[in-house]
């Protein structure tokens, strides 16, 4: 890895010709989201490869931030230790890179140098051409589909107009799903103006789509580092618009609004923070008792945290190594590192196909629980030389070490589920005396010089993210914790919450788990006043304290 | 079910000591009518040989309440059970004199110290559903269980209270008072036997041994008196501490442990069967010894701290550390922090992971099929079950079955766990939705009145009906006891309800508690608890001044990860270490603690 950019733009041209060629459609899905995803390494190469975010010249500051956001964004899926997740939103990205397909023009014109009009006649926007909005409708209306809870959501409280009166700015990613969500709000009575949180996740007919309705929309899929902050400001600033409430995905509008407009910033009535690394500069800002508006937490919900760890990694992993090797899983051994949320869906996943899945586990507890759900405990030496398949999930750097893959097996298959790449000493097999081969996109057979074969995925970035999809119905749960999260704030009486960070009350995180519940057609059992009354319930809950670790 | 057969009659020795006119109005607020069904229909096995071991219980029954002194000897014991502190699930009348009327609070005033036991007496009940209320602590209720099966010494004939017999063990120490030092050969054997499933203090034992972290420590405890217990104390021993003990229930006490103990150098005071009188002296001969002033104190369910709080408030002040166990204890702990008086730290363990993990999820995922199995041979496959209830005890249940290859279906109230639920792959429904289709019906909710009489009629023919949950609340067992329908028992805890039709409910335990009724409780989930408590008192004495206050404490993290690395040899499990380099990436200590207080798991 000499020259990574150049190796990514390499990777990224070949991906595009494979599309061009491909007829298989499953191909050209995974041969875009290695373009999708080479495209955004580029961004993030140098952290990544270095594997520790390295400084950049200081030109270029604004943009490190960016970078290092790309970077910290990946989710860990190992807990809530670091500040490096949102799964949401990475997903995202592979899913709008599939949906793209209006992406192919050949405008080579700015969006900021167009003057766009939509059919009634409103140009308060800026997104790439308002022409692609059909297509953009057809997208939301399939995520739609998905996201019945927030549909739901709309029909139970769009007679009270719960949002009447808020201003929405909002920075996340635009995507169908967004979409969704900020077409919710509408309903709810909020005006919103959006911007992305990320310059290459916009999809292009989506913000069309979003635009034509009348949303100011300001993103275009491969917007610039000068581009991105051009948008945030517009959506801000502008005459006779004033925002209330901040939905954010980052943390970068908020930090926009604190440094530029602080006078706009001190009246705002709450801001909601979806991913680590905002959440994280939120309670560094109210550590320093600069934070002078409440702001909600909504990564640490108890649905979004269970969503995007244990169920969703459960059926990626299996996806994810299906895709990309084609492995069957019956008798296999399998070593998985780390016994987190992230790490017990997968061993209940592979034990469910019969492989037989060992644990190593650094913490006591989480071990014991590995032994008491039947796996074997071992250190990752005992059983190197015969496992089948290797799945990182710790969370941690150098897992699996070149001396542990000199002792592998020919044929065994090693991937990462956990924490960015970091887990894989990758860098450890670029030496000489082994030959690199790229037999499939995301699929690298790393040759030793006897012969031995051992099958890298996703060169250790996270298998999820690069070989499989992330299931709408858990975006739904995020954008339904957010709507919620904003209605809370914006409805909260006086005093309910101060200038700091707070979580989302149980009650609502309830909420979102019920609303989601008609999807499988559950039915609830409600309390009976006597029963409520025994328990010392609310009837409509909160229904458990709040240490209850589910 | 040999082994409740023997309990039984072991029990029913018990009586004759105990049985006396003040245990009786404690039955009272029990139906008459109710319980007398019950009681008659109780094991025939159950039945005889309790009537063939105490022909004097009889009497003192009749005398205590006419009708129902004519029912078999169970009858008489059973009120006594409730009326006094716990007592083997089988005797289970505690449950049905709490629960039946819902509160406790009738109880007659006269009873005052007592009543605070039955009240505590309910509040120990396991509620198995997450930690809402103030009823749990199975570790106790299954040591009971455990105990009274392994009570085989008992059945002496001996009439006179250990209070009254000088007693000396073979070194000639008689600081002691227990039922029959004689025993002790056969306590020895007992508490060998659980070392062998109690890995984790023994390895305590060898690693902490060279440093003796506990000694000068004094040591009094009030806990179930059974071989996991003396375990534990030997530990504690072994360690350094001088310890002086006595039991909280009246009759978890196993005789031949607690003469194993006192044989051993112990100072114990408690055998099985202790009156409301006893009970209070051996606490006071535990405290109150001259030239022995205690600094620690192991408490299971606050008797032991109320006593000492109470009579003797200068050495209270002077207790380095309270280790409280049950929920309880730990309620009244935290009762007597908000009042300010509270005036020396305390720990409790009832709430760390690892105890609250295997006495809910991992203990009932295994008690639920030896339950059922036992007592009605059902066969899991294909069979529809309806789990009521997805907390950690529905979590348990629902995997095994479903690992057996039933169709299970769950009803919750939370939308989370409901949630949660649908994502494990469970039709989440309500119960009346599935009521007529399914084979069995388990309850694990921690309410009362989940299972009603309507739906009950509405089941179909043989459908077996059982409680994981709380006590005996959760089904509606008040309102079979109609004219209009039959009870036959057709073994020890298993009823058959018979409607005018002919169609055929089951239930098992009459709505008690299926896991302490009629499964055992692995020494291993006890072990867990006893080494947490070890560590908990040697992380209080050996504390730097000022790092605990007057307050009631979890133990640290730090703590429940060790207690679980103890358990892992168990399992031949090996624990990977962190290299320096990923310690310091991940800004953790090496050797823990390994994750922020508010995870999971």
């Amino acid at each position: 890895m000499s020259d990574p950019t150049g190796d990514a733009k390499l990777e990224l041209k070949q991906a595009s010709k494979e599309v061009k060629e491909s007829e298989n459609v499953a191909e050209k899905f995974s041969a875009m989201t290695v373009s999708k995803n080479s495209e955004m390494n580029m961004g993030e190469l140098s952290t990544v490869f270095s594997a520790v975010p390295t400084h950049k010249p200081v030109k270029k500051q604004i943009q490190f931030v960016e970078d290092k956001q790309e970077f910290s964004r990946f989710p860990t899926k190992t807990g809530r230790r670091s500040l490096s997740r949102s799964i949401s939103q990475s997903s995202t990205d592979s899913y709008s890179s599939a949906a793209s397909y209006t992406d192919s023009s050949d405008d080579e014109t700015s969006p900021r140098d167009k003057t766009q009009i939509n059919s009634k006649g409103s140009s308060d926007f800026c997104v790439k051409n308002i022409k692609q909005a059909e297509f953009g409708r057809r997208e939301i209306e399939i995520a739609e589909q998905d996201m019945s809870a927030l549909i739901s959501l709309r029909k139970r409280a769009q007679s009270e107009k719960p949002l009447a009166g808020a201003k929405i700015v909002g920075c996340t990613h635009i995507t169908a799903q967004t979409a969704v969500l900020i077409e919710t709000l509408v309903a709810l009575g909020a005006q919103c103006r959006w911007t992305a949180c990320n310059i290459y996740s916009t999809q292009n007919e989506v913000a069309a789509a979003l635009s034509e309705t009348g949303v100011a929309v300001f993103a275009w899929k491969g917007e610039s580092e000068d581009d991105f902050w051009w948008c945030i400001d517009r959506c801000v600033n502008t005459e006779g618009w004033q925002p209330n409430m901040i939905l954010d995905d980052g943390g970068d509008l908020t930090h926009w609004m604190y440094k530029k407009y602080p006078n706009v910033f001190k009246k705002i009535r709450g801001i909601v923070e979806e991913s680590v690394t905002g959440v994280h500069r939120l309670y560094q800002l109210s550590k320093a008792g600069k934070l002078c508006v409440p702001a909600m937490n909504v990564n640490d919900s108890v649905t979004k945290q269970k969503f995007d760890n244990l169920y969703c990694c459960r059926e990626s992993i299996l996806d994810g190594l299906k895709r990309t090797t084609d492995v069957m899983f019956g008798g296999k051994q399998v070593v998985v590192c780390g016994y987190g949320e992230v790490g017990k869906g997968c061993c209940a996943a592979l034990k469910a196909l019969g492989a037989i899945v060992y644990i190593t586990e650094i913490d006591p507890i989480c071990a014991l629980q590995a032994c008491m759900d039947g796996f074997r405990v071992v250190k990752l030496n005992e059983v190197i030389r015969q496992v089948d398949v290797i799945i990182t999930c710790t969370g941690n750097k150098n897992v699996v070490t070149r001396d542990q893959l000199d002792r592998m097996k020919n044929g065994s298959i090693v991937c990462n589920m956990g924490h960015s790449n970091t887990e894989i000493d990758v860098a450890s097999l670029r030496t000489p005396e082994l030959t690199w081969e790229r037999v499939r996109s995301q699929v690298d057979h790393v040759i030793w010089p006897d012969g031995k074969r051992v099958i890298l995925l996703a060169e250790g970035r996270l298998l999820n993210l690069s070989c499989s999809t992330v299931p709408t119905f858990v975006l739904s749960i995020t954008a339904t914790t957010q709507a919620l999260a904003l209605i809370e704030l914006y409805n909260a009486p006086e005093g309910r919450y101060k200038q700091d960070v707070y979580l989302l009350p149980k009650k609502m995180d309830e909420y979102v788990a019920s609303l989601h519940l008609a999807t499988f057609d559950a039915h609830l059992t409600e309390l009976t006043d006597e029963q409520a009354k025994y328990l010392g319930l609310n009837k409509n809950g909160p229904f458990k304290p709040n240490y209850y670790r589910y």
